[in-house]
C-alpha cells in the first residue's frame, strides 16, 4: 500500500525536472593526451520521464550515463567542468558515502551485457539481496521476500528456485530480467539503461524493452535509455537527444527528431536503418568516421561527413540552437540567416521519413 | 531384408558407467561453481591418489600422537654401552635412534603433525596476507599498487632462505610456534603477486561495474566478488604452499636454525640422523624422509587435480 502511495506521491510530481545535466565535461587523460569523451553536455530529464540518449559508438553516450552514476574511474578519467543535478543536489560533488546510497537506492543502472553483468559465483538470489539490504531497512527474511517477489514482476516463472540459481544455468533474456528485477528491487526514482537489448535476440529485445516500460510506468521512475538504435528509441521514449563525438547535436521529442530531424548526423542515422521499405537498395550509410579524438575538427564536429556542410561549418562551430520550447540543433541550417539552406535541406528529405 | 542402416551417432565416452542421470534432471538442481568442481576433482584419478595420500598422513599426524606419546622430558632408558641406534624390530618397527634411543616411529608420527601443522598455518597465514594484499593492489591500482607491489619486489630480492634462517635463529628460539609465524610472514609475496594479476583482469568484468552501480562500497567488491572469484588459484597457491613449507622447515631445521628438538618435526629427526648415517642407522632417516616425499607427493598430486577442477575450461 505504502509502495502504491509512493508511486502515487511520485506521479503526482510529474513534471518536475529530475535530472539535469548541465555542460558536464568528462575526459580521459590517456598516454596520447587528453580524450574529452564528455564535452559540454547537457539535458534534463522529468519526473516519471523517458528520455534517449542516441549516437553511434564512441560519441560518450555511455560515458554520459556512467558519469551520472559516478562510475567513471579518476584518474584516468577527470570530471573536466559542468554539474549533474540529481533531485536537486549535485552528483560530482557528493562523498563516497552519499553517492553509494544513491548508486542503486536512487538511481539503477541496467547494463548492456547480461551474460557478464552478474557475478559467476553468486547466486541470483543474493546479488539481488544483497542490493536490497544496502538500501532498504530489512532483515535477510525481508530482503528475501523482496528478491522473490522482484523476480516475480519482471516475468520469472518460479522466482523461488531461480534465486538459488547461477548466473551461468539462466539464458540471456533471463539474465537481463534479473538484471531488471535488481534494478527495480530499491524503487529508484531514475532507471538509467545503456543499451539494454544491444546483446540479445532480436525476438528478446521487444519484450524487454515492453518489461522496462512496463516496469517504468508502474513505478514512476523516469528512465533514461542509452542506444545505437533509432528502432528502440521509437517505440520506447517520449524525448530524444542525439549526440555526436561528446556533444548533444539535436534534443526534442521523439516524433520531432525522428519525423524531422533538424541535423544533418540525425538524417544521417535514421538513413541508416535497415527497413523493409527499402529492400533491394543499397543500404546507405554516413561516409566517413567518427573524428580522432586527439584531432578534432575545428569547426562543427561532423561537418568532415556532412554532406550539406560549407564554408562556416568548418570555421565555427554552431550553439544548440533553440528552436521551440522543448527542441534543439546544433547545425548553422537552423541560423535565420541560413533560410534558404534549411528550405533546400528540407526539399532534399528522402523518401520513407515523411 | 537389408534394413536401413542407423547412422552410429558418436559415442560419449562413458561406456562403463551405468546410464546416467537424463540431463533435464541434473539441471533441475542448481549445481554451484563448488559443486561442479568437486564433481571434476572426484573424477581426477591423480588428484584422488593425491588427496588419498595426504589425508592419510594428516590421520597419522592426528591418531599417531595419541597413541606413541612424546615427551622431551621422558628419555627412554638408553643403553649406556651403545650409542649407535637399533634397526626395525617388531617393538620399534621404525628402529630406535641413536644417542638417546628414542622411538623411531613415536618421534615421525609427532613429526608429521608438527610439520604438517607449520605447512598448514603458514601457508594459510601466506595466503590470507597475500590475498588482502593482491586485491587491494590489483583493485585500487594506481599509488596503492606501485606500493605494494614494489614492497613485494623489494622482500623477493632479498634471499630468502637467509632472512628466514636469521630470523628464526634470533626470533624464533627453536619454538615451532615462531618458524611457523615467520614462514607465514613471509610466505605471502607469490600469493599476493598471483592474486593482484587475478584481481586486476576481473575487475573489469561487468559485474563489478553492476555491483558499483547498485552501491555496493570498495571492501565488498573485494571480498564478496572479487576474491571469490579468483579463489581458485589461491586454493591451488595455497595447497602447493603447504609442500614447499614443509620442506623449508625440513632445510631450516635441519641445518638446525629451525625447530628446537623439543618439538619433533620431519626436518629437525632429519638433522639427528646426520651423524649416524655413517654408522649404518638407515632407519632414523629414512623414514622421516619418507614422510616427507609422501607428504608432499600427496599435496603435488592434489594440487594438479584442484588446478584441472577449478579451471572452468577444462575439460574432464
Amino acid at each position: 500500500m505504502t509502495e502504491t502511495a509512493a508511486v502515487h506521491d511520485r506521479r503526482a510530481g510529474v513534471g518536475e525536472v529530475l535530472l539535469d545535466v548541465r555542460d558536464l565535461k568528462t575526459y580521459f587523460h590517456v598516454m596520447d593526451g587528453t580524450v574529452k569523451a564528455v564535452d559540454g553536455v547537457s539535458f534534463t530529464l522529468r519526473k516519471g520521464g523517458r528520455l534517449a540518449l542516441v549516437g553511434e559508438s564512441g560519441c560518450g553516450k555511455s560515458v554520459t550515463a556512467l558519469s551520472i552514476m559516478r562510475l567513471i574511474e579518476t584518474p584516468p578519467g577527470e570530471f573536466a567542468g559542468g554539474e549533474i543535478l540529481f533531485d536537486g543536489q549535485d552528483v560530482l560533488k557528493l562523498d563516497d558515502r552519499a553517492i553509494r546510497k544513491v548508486r542503486g537506492g536512487e538511481i539503477a543502472m541496467i547494463f548492456q551485457e547480461p551474460m557478464t553483468s552478474l557475478n559467476p559465483v553468486m547466486s541470483v538470489g543474493d546479488q539481488i539481496i544483497e542490493a536490497v539490504l544496502l538500501h532498504q531497512k530489512v532483515d535477510k527474511k525481508g530482503a528475501h521476500d523482496i528478491a522473490v517477489a522482484a523476480l516475480q514482476d519482471v516475468g520469472v516463472a518460479d522466482p523461488k528456485r531461480r534465486v538459488k540459481q547461477y548466473p551461468h544455468e539462466l539464458s540471456g533474456g533471463m539474465r537481463q530480467r534479473i538484471m531488471i528485477a535488481m534494478a527495480l528491487s530499491c524503487n529508484p526514482k531514475l532507471i538509467i539503461a545503456d543499451e539494454p537489448t544491444t546483446a540479445l535476440d532480436v525476438t528478446i529485445q521487444r519484450q524487454i524493452l515492453e518489461l522496462i516500460k512496463t516496469i517504468q510506468e508502474r513505478t514512476g521512475a523516469a528512465l533514461l535509455l542509452i542506444t545505437h538504435d533509432l528502432g528502440v528509441v521509437a517505440e520506447t521514449v517520449d524525448e530524444v537527444a542525439v549526440m555526436y563525438a561528446g556533444r548533444v547535436v539535436e534534443t526534442g521529442t521523439v516524433e520531432e527528431v525522428l519525423l524531422h530531424p533538424r541535423m544533418p548526423y540525425t538524417r544521417g542515422l535514421l538513413e541508416s536503418i535497415p527497413s523493409q521499405a527499402k529492400r533491394g537498395q543499397r543500404l546507405s550509410a554516413i561516409k566517413g568516421t567518427v573524428p580522432n579524438p586527439f584531432r578534432m575538427p575545428s569547426g562543427c564536429k561532423f561537418a568532415p561527413r556532412c554532406p550539406y556542410a560549407w564554408d562556416i561549418c568548418s570555421e565555427s562551430e554552431p550553439d544548440l540552437i533553440q528552436l521551440g520550447s522543448e527542441r534543439t540543433a546544433r547545425c548553422w541550417l537552423n541560423d535565420p540567416r541560413y533560410h534558404d539552406r534549411l528550405e533546400a535541406y528540407e526539399a532534399s528529405r528522402p523518401g520513407g521519413h515523411g | 531384408m537389408d534394413s536401413i542402416p542407423t547412422p552410429s551417432l558418436p559415442t560419449i565416452i562413458e561406456p562403463a558407467t551405468p546410464p546416467p542421470t537424463p540431463d533435464y534432471d541434473v539441471q533441475l538442481e542448481s549445481l554451484s561453481q563448488w559443486q561442479i568442481a568437486w564433481r571434476r576433482f572426484r573424477r581426477h584419478r591423480m588428484a584422488l591418489i593425491g588427496s588419498t595420500l595426504f589425508f592419510s598422513m594428516v590421520l597419522i599426524g592426528i591418531i599417531g600422537p595419541l597413541i606413541f606419546q612424546f615427551d622431551w622430558y621422558k628419555i627412554p632408558t638408553p643403553d649406556v654401552h651403545v650409542n649407535a641406534g637399533r634397526p626395525p624390530s617388531l617393538a620399534h618397527p621404525m628402529g630406535e635412534t641413536g644417542r638417546l634411543q628414542w622411538d623411531v616411529l613415536t618421534l615421525v608420527v609427532n613429526g608429521i603433525r608438527f610439520s604438517l601443522l607449520i605447512g598448514v598455518i603458514a601457508s594459510g597465514m601466506g595466503a590470507i596476507i597475500g590475498t588482502i594484499v593482491g586485491g587491494v593492489a590489483g583493485y585500487f591500482g594506481g599509488w596503492t599498487d606501485t606500493i605494494l607491489m614494489r614492497i613485494v619486489d623489494a622482500l623477493l630480492a632479498l634471499p630468502l632462505l637467509f632472512v628466514i634462517l636469521v630470523f628464526t635463529k634470533f626470533l624464533g628460539s627453536g619454538s615451532w610456534i615462531s618458524v611457523t609465524v615467520i614462514f607465514g610472514l613471509f610466505g605471502w609475496l607469490g600469493i599476493a603477486r598471483l592474486v593482484r594479476a587475478v584481481i586486476l583482469s576481473l575487475r573489469e568484468g561487468e559485474y563489478v561495474d553492476a555491483a558499483r552501480a547498485a552501491g555496493v562500497s570498495d571492501r565488498r567488491i573485494i571480498f564478496r566478488h572479487l576474491i571469490p572469484n579468483a579463489l581458485s588459484p589461491i586454493i591451488v597457491a595455497t595447497t602447493l604452499g603447504v609442500a614447499g613449507v614443509i620442506i623449508g622447515e625440513a632445510f631450516v631445521s635441519f641445518l638446525g636454525f629451525g625447530v628446537g628438538q623439543e618439538t619433533p618435526t620431519l626436518g629437525n629427526i632429519l638433522a639427528g640422523s646426520l651423524g649416524f648415517i655413517s654408522q649404518g642407522n638407515w632407519w632414523w632417516a629414512f623414514f622421516p624422509g619418507f614422510a616427507i616425499v609422501i607428504i608432499v607427493l600427496g599435496i603435488n598430486f592434489m594440487g594438479d587435480g584442484l588446478r584441472d577442477a577449478l579451471d572452468p575450461r577444462a575439460k574432464i
